[in-house]
C-alpha cells in the first residue's frame, strides 16, 4: 500500500484513466440490459473482486489458496453484524451507513490475512493448500457453532438499506412484475433468525434471479449430503446445504420500508430496479478494488512478489523479505476477498455457512486458473466465466432435454475438465494463451514482411 | 572399450562440448581434467544417458548407447558415480548397493555383493546403518560399490574427490585404478583436482570451454608448463 | 472409565479408515512430491462401482475386488493428469489440477449415479457385541475393518522392506536420478505406486460406505481428516499415517463422546494449524517444511 504512494504520477494517472473508462461503461451498459443480465453482471463483478486476490495470491506470490471464500466469509459476517447491530460508529458517534461497514469488513481481512498470512508464509505447496483448505471448512464451521452471534446454519438476514431515491433505470421497466410469487421462500426461514423483524411478507421476488442463488452457484457442490458417518455428524458445514435452498436470498428487499437509510426511500411502482443497484455496487467496488489492485501489480510490490515465487534465496540476497512479501499477499488477498465477500452479502441480503463454503473456495480458484493465473485481466475474465459457463451450459442441456442429474452436474464437469487442460496444456490460462496467440501472429506477420 | 566421437551438447543456444572425442580403453584410468564449467560433468551426465546429446556418438564395443535411456545404458554395462557422493541416505548401506543391481539375477547379484563388501570391508560392518550415518569417504565408497553392483565394463566416475580429505583421495583413486587393471575395467574419471587425478591416469585429456585441447599420458601433460597454468591452473 | 473405553473402541474403525486415507495420499507424495487432493474423488467413485457390482453380483467380495482394480486404474489416469505439471516443477498447477479432477470425478459421479445418498448393504454385522454381559460398542464390522487395515499395512510393510520392487520404489522416491543410473525404470515404478494408491484408497470408500452413506460429495470431509493426519504424521511418512490416523479416529470419538460431535472437525483443524505453526515438517519425518 506505501508503494503506491511512490508511484510515478504518469502510471497512477493512466491507471486511473483506465479503470475510469471501463467504470463508466459497465455503468452506462448495466442501464441499458435487463434486470437478470445486471444480475449477472453483480455476480461476475463480485467474482472478479476476489479473484484479482487470487491473481496476487496464486499467480504472483505463488501461493495456492484453497481459502479465499472462507475469507470473503469475513467480509460477509463483519459486514452483516455491523450493519445490523451498529447504528452509529464507535467512538465517533457518527451516524452509521453502510460504507463504515464495507470498510469495516475490509479491516477484518486485512487482521485475518495477517494471521494466515503469518503461518502460512512459513510453509511450501501442499502444507500452505492443507492450511488454506482448513480455513475454508473452519471458518464455515466457526459460523455454525456460535448460533447466537452468527445465526447458526440458517444464517443472517439483511436489510440492505439503499439508496436514498432508488436507482432510476433509463430503460422500460423490467419485467420484476410478472413474477409475484408472494412469500414462497420466507415461510422457511426462520423468521427470528432475521435480527430486522421488518422484513414484509409480501415482498416480491426479484423474479429472474431465481437461476444463480446460492444453491446452484458452481460452489454448492461441496456441501456434502447429511447423513454419513464422517458428515453430518462431525461436520458442522455439512448441513448447511439445506439451509441455503431456505434463503430467501432471491427475495427481492423491502419495497416500502427502508429501515437504515431511513424513510420511504424507493421509487414507487418498482421504478427502483434492484439488480441494477447491485451491479452498480458490486461494479464500483471492483472497479476500486482493480484500481488498487493494478497499482500494487505493476509497482514495485509486484516486482517484490514475483521475485521471491521465482526465486527466494535470490529474492531475500538483495534485500527483500520473502516472508514479507508472502504475509503481504495474504493481506492484500484477504482485503479484496473480504470486500468481495461483504458486496456478496449485499446481492444476496444473507450470509451463512452455506453461501461461503470450501465450493465458493474452490469456484474462485477455479475462476483464476481459467481466466488466467498471471494478470488481473484473468480475474475478469474468470469472473465472467464463473457466471457465464453455467448458463451456457444449463442451456445447451435444456435444449438437449437431458435429464436433470447430467444437466445439475454438467457445469462442475465442464470446470473440472476445463482446469485439468488448462493446467496440461495452457498454464497461463485463457488470457495467457491469448496474449501467447497474439504475440505469435505478430511474430508471423512481421516475418512475412 | 568407451569410444566417444564428435560429440555436442547444447543448453539452449550454449554449447555445452563441441565435437568431443575420446577413446577410455579397459584396463586402464582416463582422466578428463579442466576448469569449471568445461563440460567434464555434462559428458558425464551425457553418457550416462541422463542428458541428451545434440549430435555425435558413443559406444561400448559395437553398441551406441548415446540417445538411450539411464536405465537401459545400465544395462549395457555402463555405471555412473554422480557427483557429491550420491548415495540415498534415507536407505541402509546394504540396500543401497542392492539397489544397484536390482534388474540382475539374483545369482550373479549376490556374487557381485560378496566382491564390493571385498573390496570396501567398512561397508560390510555398517551394513545395516542408513547411509546418512557414513562418513564422507565412506559415502563414496558406497557409491563406487553401488555403481559396480550393476558389475560393469566402463565405470564413469564425477569428481570423487570433492570435498574429501585429500589422504582419503588417493586412497580411493589408487583403488579405483587398482580396479581397472584387475578387473578389465575401462575407468573414465572426471576430475576438477588435476595432480591427483594425473597420478592415477594412464591418459589425460584436457577439456576448455567443451573442447578437447589436448590429449596425453598424465606425465606429459604434468610437463607442460604453458598447458598447466592456461587450463589447470597450477 | 467404561465411558472412556467406549469411545476407545468406538474410535478404533474410523481411524483405521482415515489412517487408509492418508496411507494413500503419503504414498503418492513420496513418490511424485503432489498430494492428491483427488484422492477421495477417486475413492468416492470406485466405492459407487463397488456398490453397482455388489447390487449386480450380490456378492460383498466380488466388489471389492472391483474396487482393488477400479481403484489402480483410476489411479493411472489420474497420475498421466498431474505428470505434466510436476515435470514442469509447475508446484501450484499439480495442486490444481488434482482439485480439477475431484470437481469432475464427483461431477461425473452425480451423471452416473443419481439420486443423492445412497445406502450400501452391510457386508458384516454392525450391531455392538454383546460380551461379559453388556454391549460393547464394537462390531464384527469395526473387527473387519481393522483386519484388513492391518493386513494391508503388513502387506505395504512387507512390499517396501522386503522386495525388489519396493526397494526400487522407495529409491525412485527419495531420488529418482540415483534409482534411473542404478537401472530402476522409475516412471513404470512410479505409476506401480500411483495404481497402489488408488486401490487404498478404494478399499478406505468400499469400508466407510456401509457405515455411512455414499454420495458424490460424501468423503469430503474424511479428505479434511486424511489431509489433516498425513501432515501431522510428516508426508513421508507410513508409519506417521497409520499411528496418527488411528488416533484422530480415538480423538473424534472422544470428542464427540464428552462434548459435541459438530466439535470434532474443529478439533481436528486446530490440531492441524498447530502442527503447522510448531512443527510444519510433521512428527514422523525429517524433512523440512518450512522454506524461510
Amino acid at each position: 500500500m506505501v508503494n503506491l504512494l511512490r508511484l510515478p504520477g504518469a502510471r497512477f494517472l493512466s491507471h486511473l484513466a483506465i479503470v475510469f473508462v471501463i467504470w463508466a461503461a459497465l455503468m452506462r451498459i448495466n442501464d441499458g440490459i435487463d434486470p437478470l443480465m445486471s444480475y449477472y453482471l453483480a455476480l461476475a463483478a463480485m467474482y472478479a473482486t476476489a479473484m484479482f486476490g487470487m491473481v496476487i495470491l496464486v499467480g504472483l506470490s505463488g501461493q495456492v489458496s484453497l481459502g479465499n471464500g472462507a475469507l470473503m466469509a469475513i467480509g460477509g459476517y463483519v459486514f452483516a453484524l455491523t450493519s445490523l447491530n451498529w447504528q452509529t460508529v464507535p467512538i465517533l458517534g457518527w451516524q452509521w451507513n453502510p460504507i463504515w461497514s464495507m470498510i469495516f469488513a475490509g479491516f477484518g481481512g486485512i487482521a485475518v490475512g495477517l494471521i494466515i498470512g503469518w503461518i502460512g508464509a512459513r510453509l511450501r505447496g501442499p502444507y500452505l493448500a492443507g492450511l488454506t483448505l482448513g480455513i475454508a471448512v473452519g471458518i464455515p464451521a466457526i459460523a455454525t457453532r456460535f448460533p447466537e452471534i452468527f445465526g447458526g446454519e440458517t444464517g443472517l438476514m439483511l436489510t440492505v438499506p439503499y439508496p436514498t431515491g432508488g436507482y432510476a433505470p433509463t430503460v422500460e421497466l423490467a419485467p420484476i412484475d410478472e413474477a409475484p410469487l408472494d412469500e414462497v421462500p420466507l415461510e422457511q426461514a426462520p423468521l427470528e433468525q432475521a435480527p430486522l423483524e421488518q422484513a414484509p411478507l409480501d415482498t416480491e421476488t426479484a423474479g429472474a434471479g431465481d437461476m444463480l442463488t446460492a444453491d446452484n452457484f458452481p460452489s454448492a457442490e461441496s456441501s456434502p449430503a447429511a447423513g454419513d458417518m464422517l458428515t453430518a455428524d462431525n461436520f458442522p458445514s455439512a448441513e448447511s446445504a439445506p439451509s441455503v435452498s431456505a434463503l430467501p436470498s432471491d427475495v427481492a428487499l423491502p419495497t416500502d420500508i427502508d429501515p437504515i437509510a431511513g424513510g420511504d426511500a424507493l421509487l414507487a411502482g418498482g421504478a427502483f430496479v434492484l439488480e441494477r443497484w447491485q451491479a452498480s455496487l458490486a461494479v464500483t467496488a471492483a472497479c476500486i478494488i482493480g484500481f488498487l489492485a493494478l497499482n500494487l501489480v505493476r509497482g514495485r510490490q509486484g516486482r517484490v512478489w514475483r521475485a521471491v515465487r521465482d526465486d527466494e534465496v535470490a529474492a531475500a540476497v538483495s534485500g527483500i523479505s520473502p516472508a514479507g512479501s508472502k504475509i503481504s499477499a495474504f493481506v492484500v488477498s484477504s482485503f479484496f476477498a473480504a470486500i468481495a465477500g461483504a458486496v456478496f452479502a449485499q446481492i444476496i441480503s444473507y450470509v451463512g455457512p452455506g453461501a461461503f463454503g470450501l465450493g465458493l473456495s474452490l469456484s474462485l480458484l477455479v475462476g483464476v486458473v481459467l481466466g488466467g493465473r498471471a494478470s488481473l485481466g484473468g480475474a475478469i475474465i474468470g469472473g465472467v466465466l464463473l457466471v457465464a459457463l453455467p448458463q451456457l451450459v444449463f442451456n445447451i442441456a435444456g435444449d438437449r432435454g437431458w435429464p436433470a442429474n447430467v444437466t445439475d452436474n454438467a457445469p462442475n464437469l465442464v470446470y473440472g475438465l476445463l482446469v485439468v487442460l488448462v493446467v496440461l496444456i495452457a498454464p497461463g490460462g485463457i488470457l495467457g494463451s491469448l496474449k501467447d496467440g497474439t504475440r505469435r501472429l505478430l511474430a508471423k506477420s512481421r516475418s512475412a514482411k | 572399450m568407451l569410444t566417444i566421437t564428435d560429440l555436442s551438447v547444447n543448453y539452449g543456444a550454449v554449447q555445452a562440448l563441441s565435437n568431443v572425442s575420446i577413446e577410455v580403453p579397459k584396463g586402464e584410468v582416463t582422466a578428463v581434467i579442466g576448469a569449471n564449467g568445461a563440460g567434464k560433468s555434462t559428458l558425464m551426465r551425457t553418457l550416462s544417458g541422463l542428458v541428451k546429446p545434440g549430435s555425435g556418438s558413443a559406444t561400448v564395443g559395437d553398441v551406441t548407447i548415446t540417445g538411450r535411456k539411464p536405465e537401459d545404458i545400465v544395462r549395457l554395462g555402463v555405471s555412473l558415480v554422480p557427483e557429491g557422493r550420491s548415495t540415498i541416505p534415507e536407505l541402509t548401506v546394504e540396500e543401497n548397493l542392492r539397489l544397484g543391481g536390482l534388474w540382475r539375477d539374483k545369482a550373479a547379484r549376490n556374487s557381485t555383493h560378496a566382491q564390493v563388501f571385498d573390496l570396501f570391508p567398512v561397508l560390510a560392518q555398517r551394513r545395516k546403518m542408513r547411509a546418512d550415518t557414513l562418513s564422507g569417504g565412506e559415502r563414496q565408497q558406497l557409491a563406487i560399490g553401488r555403481a559396480l553392483m550393476s558389475d560393469p565394463r566402463v565405470l564413469l566416475l564425477d569428481e570423487p574427490s570433492l570435498g574429501l580429505a585429500p589422504l582419503i583421495v588417493t586412497q580411493i583413486l589408487e583403488l579405483v585404478s587398482r580396479l581397472a587393471s584387475e578387473s578389465d575395467l575401462a575407468v573414465l574419471l572426471v576430475e576438477q583436482n588435476a595432480v591427483t587425478a594425473l597420478r592415477v591416469a594412464t591418459t589425460g585429456v584436457v577439456l576448455n570451454l567443451g573442447k578437447v585441447v589436448m590429449v596425453g599420458s598424465g606425465a606429459e601433460i604434468a610437463a607442460d608448463e604453458q598447458l598447466r597454468h592456461a587450463y589447470l591452473g597450477y | 472409565m467404561t465411558t472412556f473405553i467406549d469411545y476407545v473402541l468406538g474410535g478404533l474403525g474410523s481411524g483405521a479408515i482415515i489412517a487408509l486415507m492418508a496411507l494413500a495420499l503419503v504414498l503418492i507424495w513420496r513418490s511424485t512430491r503432489v498430494v492428491n487432493f483427488a484422492q477421495v474423488g477417486q475413492a468416492m467413485f470406485t466405492t459407487f462401482i463397488a456398490l453397482s457390482i455388489q447390487t449386480w453380483t450380490g456378492s460383498w467380495y466380488i466388489a471389492l475386488i472391483g474396487a482393488l482394480a477400479a481403484g489402480a486404474v483410476l489411479g493411472v489416469i489420474v497420475q498421466y493428469l498431474v505428470l505434466r505439471p510436476v515435470k514442469r516443477n509447475d508446484t501450484s498447477g499439480a495442486i490444481i489440477a488434482t482439485f480439477g479432477v475431484l470437481i469432475a470425478l464427483q461431477a461425473a459421479a452425480g451423471m452416473i449415479w443419481p439420486g443423492g445418498s445412497q445406502a450400501f448393504p452391510q457386508p458384516f454385522n454392525n450391531s455392538g457385541i454383546e460380551f461379559a454381559g453388556r454391549v460393547w460398542p464394537i462390531s464384527i464390522y469395526d473387527f473387519v475393518v481393522i483386519g484388513i487395515t492391518a493386513l494391508l499395512v503388513l502387506g505395504l510393510t512387507l512390499l517396501f522392506t522386503k522386495t525388489s520392487l519396493g526397494l526400487s520404489m522407495r529409491a525412485a522416491a527419495f531420488n529418482p536420478e540415483v534409482a534411473k543410473l542404478s537401472g530402476v525404470r522409475v516412471s513404470r515404478v512410479l505409476t506401480f505406486g500411483w495404481a497402489l494408491a488408488g486401490s487404498v484408497g478404494a478399499v478406505a470408500g468400499i469400508l466407510v460406505a456401509p457405515v455411512s452413506t455414499i454420495s458424490p460429495n460424501s468423503f469430503d470431509i474424511l479428505l479434511v481428516y486424511a489431509f489433516t493426519v498425513a501432515v501431522i504424521g510428516g508426508l513421508d511418512s507410513l508409519i506417521g499415517a497409520i499411528s496418527i490416523g488411528v488416533f484422530t479416529g480415538l480423538i473424534i470419538s472422544l470428542v464427540s463422546g464428552y462434548s459435541d460431535s459438530g466439535n470434532a472437525p474443529v478439533v481436528a483443524l486446530l490440531l492441524l494449524a498447530l502442527n503447522l505453526i510448531l512443527k510444519p515438517e510433521g512428527i514422523f519425518s525429517h524433512h523440512k517444511a518450512r522454506s524461510v
